[in-house]
């Protein structure tokens, strides 16, 4: 969906090309009606990828049913932030990063890391793959309750849930992890109480948090060199 | 080379998976091999050493967790930086302080080219797809592909350039004597930088006001059970 994403169109040559095979059945034996729908389905558009699905199917079913260019350009733009902000909240603020801590506690209590990463791809992709189907055909049985079909999906509680359980994993990671590095100065209070306020840092300043760690990050293995001789 | 025990082969091998894994990141199929904790272990197992691949994957996952791909955001690529991250650390055969954090702080630098290279191709995708006017449909199929060939392409040359490098330079830090002291202000670092980073990501990801509190219990929970399992 995302392959040629660019700045100027977005995601709207994956959404017509992901379309082709539905306008190719809908416009057969009609060239310039088809390529009159591409130009339209080339427009600037964007979207969870995951969810443009929904965008593929429901448009489709507009086109199918001789529903009016205007109308369902005007339908179009209306689709790309409900499900833009509807799966980047679902699967890149909670599902992804929710399959990635538990992957890492699980690697630092178990040791495995090829269980740890496959128990990893296995449960996100579960997810991923009942999400597309989900909007894959809800997108066509919808076609302009597209939004209705959103707020009645049956994953909308569970955003709620991972952002509770993601904070937890990631403090759990954290220490897990810092366990997990060789010659680590956990121990030690002045480090523990570092890392609290470090996090309390990250959490009330993220820009300066993000900047701080990337120094940190660079100047660890410097540190290292010039102290370690 | 020989020492590092890296045939020619094998830097084929990384490259072609690379490339793999950058395609997967945006392009196709999306199904997370990218995410540094599986590229940065398939990066170590392919150099003998798939634990210390996760262990560095695993802190990449944290670092980048305030990073989300929104919109148009410029985020670090995460496959071939954490692909080569964990082939290097493995190739240095030594799971020691100084490789890891060497190899941490390249994957993150990697990473961060690698956003620009990405930057670069949705420009030239902006050329190839987006000044399709009047769209004959065999025509967008034929630059889509080009344009997820050139994704490719892209990760293909970016691990192509800095695997071996990144070995190189890992290799020579973990010959360098390294004292007691140092390691504990460098580990002391490194934990700061991944704690700092556990802030934004929970902020980024939808904090609540409870957030703190579960971070924290979260933390306590985890030390506890090192506490009681040793």
């Amino acid at each position: 969906m995302q392959g040629s994403w660019n700045y100027r169109t977005l995601v709207a040559g994956g959404l017509a090309n992901a379309m082709l095979p539905l306008l190719r059945r809908i416009y057969a034996g009609d060239p310039v009606r088809l390529e009159a729908a591409v130009s339209r389905h080339l427009e600037p558009f964007n979207a969870h990828p995951y969810l443009c699905a929904m965008a593929v199917t429901a448009l489709a079913r507009l086109e199918a049913t001789e529903v009016s260019p205007e109308k369902i350009t005007r339908f179009r733009t209306a689709l790309r932030a409900p499900l833009g902000a509807v799966g980047d909240e679902l699967v890149w603020a909670g599902w992804r990063p929710f399959c990635a801590l538990l992957a890492i506690v699980l690697f630092a209590l178990e040791g495995s890391p090829w269980v740890a990463t496959l128990f990893f791809l296995l449960l996100y992709n579960v997810g991923h793959v009942y999400l597309r189907g989900w909007a894959f055909w809800r997108g066509w049985s919808a076609g302009f309750d597209v939004g209705r079909a959103l707020q009645e999906a049956p994953w909308n509680g569970a955003t709620r849930w991972l952002t509770v359980l993601n904070a937890f994993l990631v403090g759990a990671a954290v220490v897990l992890v810092a366990w997990r590095t060789p010659a680590t100065a956990l121990l030690r209070w002045e480090v523990v109480l570092a890392l609290v306020a470090a996090a309390a840092v990250g959490y009330v300043r993220p820009g300066l948090g993000e900047r701080v760690a990337a120094t940190l990050l660079i100047a660890a293995p410097v540190l290292l060199l010039l102290l370690g001789g | 080379m020989s020492e590092l025990d890296v045939s020619v082969g094998l830097w084929a091998v990384l490259v072609v998976v690379g490339a793999a894994l950058g395609l997967d990141a945006a392009s196709w199929p999306q199904v997370m091999i990218s995410r540094p904790i599986v590229a940065a272990t398939i990066g170590g197992a392919l150099l003998g050493d798939a634990s210390s691949g996760f262990l560095v994957g695993a802190i990449l996952e944290l670092l980048g967790l305030g990073h989300m791909p929104y919109g148009a955001a410029v985020y670090p690529e995460t496959g071939p930086a954490g692909l080569v991250a964990g082939a290097g650390l493995a190739a240095s055969g030594d799971s020691g302080l100084g490789p890891l954090l060497l190899a941490v702080a390249c994957g993150w630098i990697i990473g961060w080219v690698g956003a620009a290279t990405v930057r670069l191709q949705r420009r030239i995708n902006g050329y190839l797809v987006a000044s399709l006017a009047a769209a004959a449909p065999y025509r967008l199929e034929r630059r889509h592909r080009m344009a997820m060939t050139i994704d490719a392409l892209r990760a293909g040359a970016l691990t192509a350039a800095f695997a071996v490098p990144v070995m190189i330079l890992v290799k020579l830090v973990s010959r360098l004597p390294t004292g007691g002291a140092a390691l504990s202000v460098a580990s002391a670092v490194l934990l700061v930088a991944v704690a700092l980073a556990g802030g934004v990501g929970v902020r980024v990801m939808g904090g609540r006001r409870t957030a703190p509190l579960l971070f924290g219990a979260g933390g306590a929970a985890a030390a506890l059970l090192i506490l009681l399992t040793g």
